[in-house]
């Protein structure tokens, strides 16, 4: 077979061939989002003909059978969870993972990657009916109660508590591999130089794995960001900007599952639903842009 | 070797039996989808249909009303099952449609709710429903609709994906699906259990997901609340009509029951229909197809309905 392929192909042929075959390959991967991007331009094109751009983002007067395209709302029903499920998880991962990897012995931290392994293994409606089961009944009848507040228990904060809950798996497990990776010659040398164990931690190995430890929590982000069908089932999906976290909410990937395919049979609803999109591919976009340019500064200094 | 070869062997035949299977029969083929609403019936009329035509085959898959629409315009689907009224942009298009059965939206509480029997025995009216699910006020009080001291106010839920169920209840009051202000939740069950639980609750449901249609009991949790048609507070014998499955079908089979949020189920087709398989179902449908509308949950059309409906497809 070798024989036949030096006969028929010399290999400096053979090479360029090859090269040829990555670069294709890299370079529609390089493309894909801007595919994505363009397609999802051409479909909201007829929105934004008819209806000024700034208003749509400024506005939250939602009712498209009657012309009003206000996506305030759902932007920030958006950010709401996303932040809030950042703000419940991301603590919690970083001193697991500090834990997990400094401190614990061996078998917990073999049985926490299996725990990862499963909880990242559950479906999304999974812990959508979780959530639905205990989490809103948690807030509506003891949280709130609690607190002197009155609340369905559909509401911004179940989403954010199912989303943290789905974001443990990815975020732990990437925090647990950048920890591991640095050098065990940098903590003896902070050790013998006579700093605690807790300062070593905080000074050489958080230190050493910044870098890594924003890009597993900015992982998470996206992963809460784009999250749909188990917050829909628990956060209310109410078109308003919510004032508090028992307040419901609707974030867009809610908005685009729960109309998509109901609603492409009316010209501007299905036109509104990919802007929704857009919006949603934007700010991914900047979120992964800033976050790089971040850690691009930290690799400089 | 000779246990590869075998599996190649085996794989190959699998293959082949795979082909024969798909490729074999010559049948004829039919693609319905569509609404939620309409997909028990259009599982069990194609059944039935199979059974007199053995020839003809049928793919029934439920997206929603709107998905149905477009596979119809696209030519992927020969039918659609449509729940819901056609917006004025979509009856531009060259649409047939044809009304194949009839059912209803009913507007739920809470057993849970401490005035249930008030709830009962008086109902509410177009006027106070409409207020209570359109106007988006969070502080109706149970106090303020029953004439009682109660404080506790009213907790409207709604559906958040899209459904002919929440836009036939809403164009009761002259709206759209949209204009229902309350909390959202996923597909009918979703929508009863959340009802179901919160004592102040009240919502809609489709009569199949109200009453347990092999018992016609209604469902446990959710009640109906009844509506309080000619305003003078007290619901009339002529109005209770919301005692089990039996009684509400006949209610909106004789119009006792308001339309909407009583309300037809179509099938539909892009243009008039050619295909003599389609037209041969869609008469089945409208005439020996009706005995199995009630069974299912559904109300049979009224035989001038039959008839128009019939003329169209001449």
């Amino acid at each position: 077979m070798v024989a036949l392929q030096r006969l028929i192909i010399p290999s400096k042929w053979a090479d360029r061939i090859s090269d040829g075959w990555l670069n294709i390959a890299v370079l529609f991967l390089i493309l894909l989002p801007l595919v994505i991007g363009t397609g999802l331009v051409i479909k909201s094109l007829p929105l934004l003909e008819k209806v000024p751009l700034g208003a749509m983002l400024s506005s939250s007067d939602w009712s498209p059978q009657q012309g009003h395209f206000g996506f305030f709302a759902f932007i920030m029903g958006s950010v709401w969870v996303t932040l809030l499920s950042f703000v419940l998880s991301a603590p919690v991962c970083l001193l697991s993972a500090i834990y997990l990897t400094e401190y614990s012995p061996a078998w917990l931290t073999q049985a926490m990657y299996f725990v990862i392994d499963v909880l990242a293994g559950i479906p999304s409606v999974v812990y959508g009916v979780w959530g639905v089961l205990v989490v809103v009944p948690l807030l509506a009848d003891y949280v709130a109660p609690a607190l002197g507040l009155t609340t369905t228990g559909y509401c911004l904060l179940s989403g954010g508590i199912v989303l943290a809950i789905m974001a443990v798996p990815y975020m732990l497990n990437m925090l647990m591999e950048v920890l591991r990776s640095v050098p065990i010659e940098l903590k003896e040398a902070s050790l013998s130089l006579g700093a605690t164990y807790w300062e070593t931690i905080k000074w050489i190995v958080l230190r050493k794995g910044l870098t890594g430890i924003i890009a597993a929590l900015s992982l998470g982000v996206s992963k809460a960001l784009g999250e749909t069908i188990a917050v829909l089932m628990v956060v209310g999906n109410i078109s308003k900007v919510p004032s508090s976290v028992f307040d419901g909410a609707y974030p867009l990937p809610a908005l685009i599952a729960n109309n998509y395919g109901d609603m492409m049979s009316v010209p501007l609803y299905d036109s509104a639903l990919m802007f929704a999109a857009l919006i949603l591919f934007v700010i991914i976009l900047l979120f992964n842009s800033i976050t790089n340019i971040f850690l691009y500064r930290i690799k400089e200094v | 070797m000779r246990i590869k070869s075998l599996l190649i062997l085996f794989i190959t035949g699998l293959f082949a039996a795979g082909l024969l299977s798909c490729g074999g029969k010559k049948g004829r083929n039919a693609t319905i989808s569509g609404a939620f609403a309409l997909y028990p019936l259009g599982v069990k009329w194609t059944e039935q249909y199979k059974a007199v035509n053995p020839g003809l085959r049928f793919d029934v898959s439920a997206g929603g009303a709107g998905k149905g629409l477009t596979d119809v315009l696209a030519g992927a689907a020969d039918v659609a099952m449509f729940s819901r009224q056609l917006t004025d942009a979509e009856k531009k298009k060259d649409i047939w449609v044809f009304a194949v059965a009839k059912d209803a939206v009913l507007p739920t509480f809470s057993r849970h709710n401490p005035d249930a029997a008030l709830i009962r025995k008086k109902g509410l009216t177009e006027a106070q429903l409409k207020d209570v699910y359109l106007s988006g006020k969070n502080n109706i009080s149970w106090g303020a609709l029953l004439d009682t001291s109660g404080t506790h106010n009213v907790v409207v839920y709604t559906r958040s994906d899209a459904a002919g169920a929440a836009d036939t209840w809403a164009a009761y009051f002259g709206g759209k699906q949209e204009n229902i202000k309350g909390t959202g939740i996923y597909g009918d069950p979703g929508l009863a259990e959340a009802v179901g639980k919160d004592a102040n609750g009240v919502g809609f449901n489709n009569v199949a997901y109200v009453y347990d249609i092999t018992t016609g009991k209604k469902r446990p949790g959710i009640d109906v609340i009844p509506i309080d048609r000619n305003g003078n507070r007290q619901i009339d014998p002529g109005e209770d009509f919301y005692e089990n499955a039996d009684s509400i079908l006949q209610a909106i089979s004789d119009g006792r029951y308001p339309s909407p949020p009583a309300r037809d189920l179509y099938f539909i087709t892009k243009g008039k229909p050619t295909d003599p398989d389609i037209i041969g179902f869609l008469k089945w449908v409208l005439t020996d197809g009706q005995k199995y509308v009630k069974t299912a949950g559904y109300v049979p059309l009224t035989d001038a309905v039959i008839k128009e409906q019939l003329q169209k497809l001449q």
